[in-house]
């Protein structure tokens, strides 16, 4: 192993030792420290961008780096792994933090503004180490670094109803972590191994009821964190009360997380469960889709409605892992590929959809769609109502935005593997977001611009809009250079499919005791 | 006012719960003990504190340190986690000075400077969340 691999350990050490800097001058609420507390939380956040382009540009060329702490070989100590894949999530995370950061600068209210920035970089911190985790442990671990951070988060204004969708989120998630603790436990009492390589050797040799309980309860477990029908009660629960930064990164970052070890786990360690569960894994896609646009359309205020969203566009990421198993003309992995664009082009748009809206929300002091509250926003503030209109056509798929191009290519993959139902479903939904963004434009920024307003707190225009302008130029720039953007989606879903590449690579140890002899059924 | 065989107590049990933090915190990482299981022991003298002398003592005694110290024990144990690519160029790695005080080496590991930052870490946290429990409840509840 090269002194380089090293370089993986720093995308949760910067975030961790800027927190706990952070954290050594909050003796007392002052401006002068939450200033303080802000200049390391953008230090923290430009550090991590930079880390993360240099594993995205070592990785692209199709190898994958692998770190083994302490000098402990797999699968003895804890092993951080990252291939394409991995460094596109970091890269797309360090980016929304460093959007998010410039944002909460422009919107936060300063005495609010305590512990904010510390406990957003334990978010990324725990976000960071659920994209490189090597084993499974390691992995729930840093899941419940993330569960804690974002619970206080959730809950940091204090005020009744965000401490009550905080208690929600933090109870059904909790379930969702017992659930993948439990599978955990069951794949250590069985298989004698938690690191991820070893047991991609070793789960093909397991019984096959063995295989299909943890995979039932992986997909539970995962698909709960991830938002997926029928288990995404949670998030249109609380993603509404926290302040707009908090929304923000949280629609952006969070169930994107679960969609990341769904990716990972099942090619890795169940792949033939890619094609016997097809079925299964497009009628939760679809049903997500669908649940989502038509809640979006039941909820009356700003930000329900793009939470709502949050939902149905992860059932698009759902449909690209469920055509992984089927290419008749298209490469192999083209399914994984499109599905993998489609969070590239998702983490960034949502997350500018819904900075967008909460600043609606705080230069109006509502977020309420019925008429007589929000209204007019246009005249009021029209270069928020241009950002908020480029984003909303690039989630509705409008060309030339990235929307497009994503939508696109899951498409394709579906009309491929003759999938006509999925692909049918994906069709309208689309066609209904794009109804429900232009009834967000119609009740929240078109008409005469009212008079009597109640701001909550004026945001600096400056540094809220330029976040959510980078952002949505990042987007358009996706959809405009689609063709090289795609080129490392489809690396990333080829290293996802390789797993005799990932055995190879991170190089279990075979020495291990297991609990049963190979071919013997239980 | 508290009791009188709490305050007796804590006059008793605060300082052998303090002194058995250190025994455990230095009897280290392969041995039973170690920074986790200290930094409760701490806390639990804390504890002690709020039940014999009440939560606003124990806050205006440490409260606002709390945080820091949290901050200060995390950076001891990501300082701990750089020493080994400082010299063997191995995150994690663990490594020993020596240091020669009175006609004696003493050896001092990364492993230790670990459990230390661990310590600090949980007694500070479970603390300020022992304090947080202990504030009296705002009058009206619902609002």
């Amino acid at each position: 192993m090269d002194f380089y691999a090293n370089w993986l350990a720093a995308p949760i050490l910067v975030p961790l030792v800027f927190a706990a800097s952070a954290l050594l001058v909050a003796r007392r609420v002052t401006l002068r420290q939450i200033r303080v507390q802000r200049s390391l939380a953008l230090v923290a956040s430009l550090l991590n961008l930079a880390v993360a382009l240099l594993l995205l540009y070592h990785t692209l060329q199709g190898q994958r780096m692998v770190l083994y702490a302490g000098a402990w070989q797999a699968p003895f100590g804890i092993t951080l792994v990252a291939d394409a894949f991995s460094a596109i999530m970091l890269a797309l995370t360090a980016l929304l933090g460093v959007a998010v950061v410039l944002y909460a600068m422009g919107t936060l209210d300063q005495r609010q503004g305590l512990n904010f920035y510390p406990l957003l970089l334990f978010l990324l911190m725990g976000v960071n180490g659920a994209f490189l985790a090597g084993d499974l442990f390691n992995l729930y671990v840093f899941f419940e670094v993330l569960l804690m951070a974002s619970f206080v988060l959730l809950s940091l204004g204090g005020r009744p109803s965000q401490v009550n969708g905080g208690l929600r989120y933090v109870v059904l998630n909790l379930i969702a972590s017992t659930l993948f603790l439990t599978a955990a436990g069951v794949v250590y009492g069985t298989l004698g191994t938690l690191n991820l390589a070893q047991l991609a050797e070793r789960m093909a040799l397991a019984p096959q009821s063995l295989r299909i309980v943890l995979a039932g309860i992986l997909l539970l477990a995962f698909g709960s964190k991830a938002g997926l029908f029928p288990l995404f009660f949670w998030l249109p629960a609380s993603y509404h009360t926290p302040h707009p930064a908090v929304t923000a990164i949280f629609g952006g970052l969070l169930t994107k997380v679960g969609i990341y070890a769904l990716f990972r786990i099942f090619p890795l360690l169940f792949p033939e469960l890619l094609s016997s569960w097809q079925p299964l894994l497009l009628t939760v896609a679809a049903l997500t889709m669908l649940t989502g646009v038509f809640g979006a359309m039941a909820v009356t205020t700003i930000r329900r409605v793009l939470s709502f969203h949050v939902i149905s566009q992860v059932g698009y990421m759902v449909m690209g892992l469920g055509l992984v198993a089927s290419g008749n003309q298209l490469a192999l992995g083209f399914g994984l590929a499109a599905g993998i664009f489609y969070i590239i082009h998702h983490m960034i748009v949502k997350t500018a959809l819904l900075m967008a809206g909460g600043a609606a929300e705080l230069t109006m002091g509502t977020g309420r769609l019925e008429p007589g509250y929000l209204g007019g926003l246009a005249k009021r503030a029209p270069a928020l109502a241009v950002l908020f209109f480029v984003a909303a056509f690039s989630l509705a798929g409008i060309p030339p935005s990235s929307g497009f191009v994503s939508k696109l290519g899951l498409l394709q993959a579906a009309l491929d593997a003759g999938q006509w139902p999925i692909a049918g479903v994906s069709l309208v939904v689309s066609l209904l977001t794009l109804m429900s963004m232009l009834r967000l434009w119609q009740k929240g920024f078109a008409g005469p611009a009212k008079s009597d307003t109640f701001p909550l707190r004026t945001p600096q225009p400056r540094l809220t809009l330029a976040p959510i302008a980078l952002l949505v130029l990042a987007s358009l720039a996706i959809g405009i250079f689609s063709a090289p953007v795609f080129g490392w989606a489809q690396t990333a879903a080829a290293q996802v499919l390789d797993r005799e590449g990932y055995i190879r690579a991170v190089a279990p140890r075979a020495d291990i005791p297991r609990l049963w002899a190979p071919g013997e059924e239980h | 006012m508290p009791e009188l065989y709490l305050a007796l107590l804590d006059r008793i049990l605060t300082p052998v719960l303090l002194l058995l933090a250190v025994i455990f915190l230095l009897a280290g990482h392969n041995a039973p003990g170690g920074g986790f299981i200290a930094g409760l022991v701490v806390a639990s003298a804390f504890l002690m504190q709020i039940l014999a002398r009440g939560d606003a003592f124990v806050r205006r005694l440490i409260g606002p340190y709390l945080q820091p110290l949290m901050g200060a024990g995390l950076l001891i144990a990501a300082a701990s986690s750089l020493a080994g690519i400082g010299r063997y160029g191995q995150f994690f790695e663990g490594v020993w000075w020596q240091l020669q005080l009175g006609g004696r080496a003493w050896e001092f590991g990364s492993p230790a400077l670990f459990d230390i930052g661990v310590f600090l870490v949980v007694s500070t946290f479970v603390t300020s969340y022992l304090l947080e429990l202990s504030r009296p409840a705002k009058e009206g509840g619902r609002k």
